[in-house]
């Protein structure tokens, strides 16, 4: 089956809509803890931001078995009253279904593109199903830019701790932001909005057979839009607290996902990129206010081993594409007490610009290539972790600003090098 | 006596003569063909070279990294020079074994037949060595990676392992293939490869005892402060 529609349900489910103004969907996998607030927090937000529009809600499933499905289905407000003060006009339709391709948020999202086309709406949306902080404003912050700002593409802006997402703000968002112009804080954040115009044209694109459809549509999705000129925005949504992830993820899979979703959107837009010169901000939505944040453990020490470790074994494979001067970095900096221990900004953009040369020129296996920047990610982390012990949430912004300064000015280096290939 | 030295002497050098005038147009034939084939290899070797460095051949193996296997495997010249120059020496070859053949002498010919049934043996075996020399180092190279990530202290020492296992295999495999001591090299490497594993359960069972009771004491009292990083 080649597409959703195919499948005898929706399609009069589909019939019977007809048209729609808004959708949001939900992908899920095994959710049935959490997506039940999800689903009450987005039908608020149709009731209370968009009584007189025809709303959709999509869950697109990937199979679970703990009830997820049922979940969504049962999952209502039962006393509107003690959120609103008036019913809202057009009922909310709701869509259950598991989606069809390969396994993967990316395939969950095709799903959910499908049915907005299908149904011609105006604005979609997407949130994660195992959200806990999910307020109804967050339909409205990411709907309306769309509705009434005329944007194709909105961004989440969460407040979160200095120690949380640290891919995206070491790697994803510099290196987004140095290679096409915009800076989008959460290239990755997992809830977006964009119009149905946008979600046509991610339909447009080959890319359902890929990783994409496993797991790398967040960037991809941010990427396509920026790239293609699209007109973004960004919505502070509050704080993002969300179930906790299963401990044993394995940090180096995430980082070959994420950082080799970039880097593979690098070969695609390359042509792009290339003429982009510096950044600009971009338009941000909703009222911003600080948020209470629980404190993290981190062990630094552990770090410190786990960087060293790799220096001495790793060494081999970084010498065939890291230049002399930051092999004789690494080995230096082995040798630093946890007091000393430090990687400045302008070694860390060299290692990514190099590692991302690498993957384009194919130096090594691809996945041993981007599993190998483990200790090395671990290793800035630890000492931005000892550089920013002390510091509040706006100083640690300022140390990600100068890191994203740092990406920007070393962009010719790394066009230079490029266009050796 | 002139009878005595016509049949002990002059008759056998005449049928020698005989036989060698007989033969020599096969001999200058074969050299001819050794001469020309020596000819065909070098033309062979050049054109080949330059075909390839046309197409590139030399930026490809450098984006796919066979210039670093070649390197590995001791050979500093680029692949382009490699197959041209393999190219040459079997075009040589194959004019070798034609003016052998032209010599039309029995035993030479059931030599030939003889190499000719052998032959794909070690096609075969030099293609699964070279299988198993890839293998050997994608693998290692994943495990080395996997155990880094890991935090284990014995990395180096499991990349090696992995590495070494796998064209041990290949290498047994390989000497299966060419019948050379096929039931030595079985039981041999049965024998290497059962001595490695019970060699590490002795000393992971001896000498781990104290750090695997460390861990489990750890991993049940919870004592190791972990990371509360949420990395994306």
């Amino acid at each position: 089956m080649n597409s959703i529609l195919e499948r005898k349900e929706i399609r009069e489910k589909l019939e019977d809509i007809k048209e729609a103004d808004i959708l949001v969907g939900i992908p899920s996998y095994n959710n049935a803890r959490t997506i039940g607030h999800v689903v009450r927090a987005v039908q608020a937000g149709f009731a209370k931001y968009f009584p007189d529009r025809k709303c959709v809600l999509v869950n697109s499933d990937g199979g679970s078995t703990d009830g997820t499905m049922d979940a969504v289905q049962n999952a209502t407000i039962e006393d509107f009253q003690a959120i609103l003060l008036h019913h809202r006009v057009r009922p909310a339709f709701k869509i259950t279904t598991p989606y069809h391709g390969i396994p993967g948020k990316g395939s969950a999202f095709r799903t959910i593109f499908e049915i907005a086309d299908a149904l011609n709406v105006k604005a979609c949306a997407v949130v994660d199903s195992d959200l806990r902080s999910i307020t109804p404003e967050w339909i409205e912050l990411l709907i309306k830019p769309v509705i009434e700002g005329g944007f194709d593409y909105v961004a989440p802006l969460y407040h979160r701790h200095k120690y949380d997402g640290t891919i995206t703000n070491s790697i994803v968002y510099p290196l987004t932001r140095a290679l096409y112009g915009k800076r989008i804080r959460q290239p990755i954040g997992g809830d977006f909005g964009f119009s149905g115009n946008l979600a046509k044209f991610y339909l447009t694109k080959d890319v359902w057979e890929t990783d994409v459809a496993r797991y790398g549509i967040d960037i991809w999705m941010t990427t396509t839009a920026i790239a293609n000129n699209f007109k973004v925005c960004q919505s502070f949504l509050g704080a993002k607290i969300h179930d906790p992830k299963d401990p044993g993820t394995d940090l180096s899979a995430m980082l070959y996902q994420v950082v080799g979703a970039t880097f593979d959107l690098m070969e695609t837009y390359s042509s792009v990129w290339k003429n982009i010169k510096g950044s600009e901000p971009v338009i941000t939505c909703g009222f911003q206010y600080a948020v209470g944040l629980e404190p993290v453990n981190v062990n630094v020490d552990r770090m410190i081993d786990r960087f060293r470790l790799g220096v001495k074994e790793l060494m081999a494979i970084w010498k065939e594409f890291l230049p002399d001067s930051i092999i004789h970095f690494l080995n230096k900096a082995v040798e630093l007490s946890k007091e000393e221990f430090y990687i400045p900004d302008e070694t860390w953009v060299e290692i990514i610009y190099s590692f991302a040369l690498a993957y384009y020129r194919k130096v090594v296996n691809k996945e041993h290539l981007l599993k190998s920047l483990t200790p090395l990610y671990i290793g800035r982390t630890a000492s931005f972790v000892l550089e920013t012990w002390e510091s509040d949430a706006e100083e640690v912004e300022e140390k990600i600003e100068n890191l994203c300064i740092a990406f920007e000015n070393k962009k010719g280096w790394l066009i230079d090098k490029w266009q050796e290939v | 006596m002139t009878n005595i030295f016509e049949r002990l002497i002059s008759e056998p050098l005449e049928g020698f003569l005989e036989r060698f005038i007989q033969f020599l147009p096969n001999l200058i034939s074969a050299i001819l063909l050794l001469l020309i084939g020596l000819f065909a290899g070098w033309l062979t070797k050049k054109t080949s070279y330059r075909l390839l460095m046309v197409l590139k051949v030399d930026e490809f193996s450098e984006r796919h990294g066979i210039n670093n296997i070649l390197l590995k495997g001791g050979v500093k010249e680029s692949l382009s020079s490699v197959i041209g120059r393999f190219a040459g020496w079997l075009v040589f070859f194959i004019f070798v074994i034609i003016s052998l053949s032209s010599l039309n002498v029995p035993a030479i010919e059931r030599l030939l037949e003889r190499f000719f049934l052998y032959l794909p043996n070690l096609f075969v075996a030099v293609i699964i060595l070279l299988i198993g020399y890839l293998l050997s180092n994608f693998f290692g190279r994943a495990a080395l990676i996997a155990s880094v990530n890991a935090g284990l202290k014995a990395s180096g020492l499991i990349g090696r392992f992995v590495k070494l296992t796998i064209f041990l295999l290949a290498a047994t495999m390989a000497l299966e293939q060419l019948g050379i001591g096929r039931e030595t090299i079985i039981i041999a490497f049965a024998i290497v490869f059962g001595g490695i594993v019970l060699a590490l359960s002795i000393a992971f069972g001896l000498g781990g005892r104290d750090m695997a009771k460390e861990y489990l004491e750890k991993k049940v009292k919870g004592e190791e402060k972990k990371d509360e990083i949420s990395h994306i």
